[in-house]
């Protein structure tokens, strides 16, 4: 047995191996994390039409988000109420009903249970207002991102997000008609336990000129030195970026310039990414035009990957497994032919397929392989760069810091401890680990 | 090499050509590989999906047809990989990185690559579709095998053949591979 307060130092610079690699731990993050925190599942642009669908997961459980005939968003477990198979085995689609292979139970895209083909052949007939499937309690969208939650009693997605929109619109609000997803998300499995991807975008772009130095160049590297920040607008969410000084050329400044999209696509994605640009200080202000964004995370397991425009949720799948999807984000009024160029902005560099993502799964997994190992249950992870050196700004909301601080990871896991805390046994707030090592 | 050549000639000189490709990457000689793709080369690899079944198809072939499943660099979807000549020099570049953390050790790597078919010959344009099993062990990691098709633009160059395009179809349902970034 040991306490959660020994996973996470009250200072939180040490993390327990057992934070990240405990099926016990695991257990407990199912209900206190994902039970009760604002999950990600699409975006509006997938689902436009009535009948529309994509799916989706909360932690583990299957959701199908769709669009109903009623032109609402439903969002519903995906698991007919007769056997509990998947009724919707589509990735995405359009469709009038979801029908269970089994039975052949057949369901509205917004859950309801319309038919029940034995019903004809019993005297006493089931009430089907009661055998829809089962819905997320709490759907909620902002800017077209839309989120699901199992507890009821959450508070407000608008709230639960804070300050953190503020960064986000620093992105969202240059364009006149928003983003769109394009296409399908990668998904692909990791050995790795989910929060480590997690952090990764949160905060943590300092791996960036030491893992991935055999690509990423020098210069991008110092300029993230010179005037990249890490600013935690509240616990548990964060946003990296460079706040480049006034007067910097476009080529150096404008959103999208730095992929290999745009550096190879030639003078009309550069021209529109231009204009964009010209129209950001109007837009979003003067300090965020000037934001030239890096990396976003959205607790508990949201992240936007800015400088390649992705977005990626980390699913879990155990401790040890992580089912990783990213999706290309992409202005939803830009021409084809951009929006084309601006994909690969993400995919070469990103996605099951991206030159510098390689290197990022595989320090995911050796991670997971060090948080098994015998004998180290003494020697947590350290967490304790730059302890303190976080203040607020005058001009951004949280607290504000150069990117090798790590207090955007302090956050978080003080964040994680107390989540934990909330629904294990309250008198000890103690855990049984699994097996002795 | 004249574009006369017999057909059993040709799929000989198409076949020699794979197998020695396949030879320069197993053996990590990615730079020498490079040396056979043209400048103006496209490699890509579109996206695998779920699609719905489409009611109205039942009962014709076009129902479970595998380009439904595709997301290809013609459409508005998400290709895994939309890469040129200088991608390409990125991924052979980083290959020869004491830095490439991900390829330190290097894996090792065996390709057989089969069902080789000439799909057309028009002047010094080939296009020929062939079928890989690449068996992929990372040190510290795992046994992979990698499964798919290429769909392959080749031109003429003296001897032998240049990669114009390439299409690599991959059969993964869920990708449990540790990197699609690959050369196939």
């Amino acid at each position: 047995m040991i306490k959660i307060s020994d996973l996470v130092s009250d200072d939180a610079a040490y993390i327990s191996r057992r934070a990240w690699s405990d099926p016990a731990v695991y257990q407990l993050e199912k209900h206190g994390v994902f039970g009760k925190a604002w999950l990600f599942l699409g975006h509006e642009t997938q689902i436009k039409h009535p009948g529309d669908f994509v799916q989706a997961y909360m932690c583990e459980t299957p959701i199908i988000l769709a669009r109903g005939e009623d032109n609402k968003i439903y969002a519903n477990i995906n698991s007919c109420s007769h056997r509990g198979l998947p009724v919707c085995r589509a990735d995405h689609g359009n469709t009038k009903r979801f029908v269970c292979p089994y039975h052949n139970w057949s369901y509205k895209v917004d859950g309801s249970l319309v038919a029940i083909p034995q019903e004809k052949m019993v005297s006493q007939k089931p009430d089907k207002n009661t055998l829809g499937l089962k819905p997320v309690p709490r759907v909620e969208s902002w800017q077209g991102m839309i989120f699901g939650s199992f507890d009821e009693s959450i508070e407000p997605l608008d709230s639960y997000l804070g300050d953190m929109r503020f960064y986000l619109d620093a992105f969202f609000d240059r364009f006149e008609n928003g983003i769109e997803f394009a296409g399908a998300p990668h998904r692909w499995t990791i050995n790795a336990n989910w929060k480590l991807p997690m952090e990764n975008q949160l905060g943590d772009v300092n791996h960036g000129p030491f893992l991935h130095s055999a690509v990423i160049p020098a210069e991008a590297n110092q300029e993230i030195f010179d005037v990249g920040l890490s600013a935690v607008p509240h616990p548990g969410h964060g946003a990296t970026f460079r706040l480049m000084p006034e007067g910097t050329p476009n080529e150096n400044m404008a959103w999208g310039m730095e992929g290999m999209g745009a550096i190879l696509g030639g003078s009309e994605v550069k021209e529109y990414l231009f204009e964009i640009q010209a129209k950001a200080k109007e837009r979003v202000g003067d300090i965020r035009a000037r934001m030239k964004g890096l990396t976003y995370g959205v607790y508990p397991n949201l992240s936007f990957l800015w400088s390649n425009t992705s977005f990626k949720v980390s699913h879990p799948r155990g401790p040890g497994k992580v089912e990783y999807w990213s999706w290309s984000a992409i202005p939803a009024d830009a021409p084809d032919s951009v929006k084309k160029i601006l994909r690969t902005n993400y995919s070469s560099f990103f996605g099951p397929g991206g030159i510098l993502e390689q290197e990022d799964s595989e320090a995911w997994m050796q991670q997971f392989i060090g948080s098994n190992i015998d004998f180290a249950d003494d020697k947590p992870y350290y967490y304790g760069l730059g302890m303190g050196d976080e203040k607020p700004h005058p001009e951004l909301p949280g607290m504000v810091s150069s990117t090798a601080n790590e207090y955007y990871a302090r956050a978080f896991f003080k964040r994680w401890r107390e989540a934990l805390e909330s629904v294990s046994d309250q008198d000890a707030n103690r855990i049984a680990l699994a097996e002795v090592r | 090499m004249s574009a006369q050549l017999k057909r059993i000639e040709q799929q000989f000189a198409i076949e020699q050509f794979y197998y020695r490709e396949a030879r320069m990457l197993d053996n990590r000689q990615y730079q020498q590989w490079f040396a056979l793709v043209t400048e103006s080369i496209s490699y890509v690899m579109p996206s695998r999906v779920n699609k719905l079944v489409d009611n109205r198809l039942r009962g014709k072939e076009e129902m479970i047809s595998i380009e439904k499943e595709l997301e290809r660099s013609d459409d508005m979807g998400s290709p895994i990989r939309e890469e040129g000549y200088a991608h390409l020099f990125v991924r052979v570049d980083r290959a020869y990185k004491a830095n490439s953390w991900a390829e330190n050790p290097p894996a090792r790597t065996r390709r057989i690559v089969g069902n080789v078919e000439i799909l057309s010959v028009e002047e010094n344009t080939y296009r020929v579709t062939s079928n890989f099993h690449l068996f992929f062990a990372r040190p510290g990691s795992d046994n992979f095998i990698y499964s798919g098709q290429r769909n392959d633009r080749l031109i003429v160059d003296g001897d032998s053949f240049k990669i114009d395009a390439r299409e690599v179809i991959m059969d993964y349902a869920n990708i449990d591979v540790p990197t699609l970034g690959l050369l196939f």
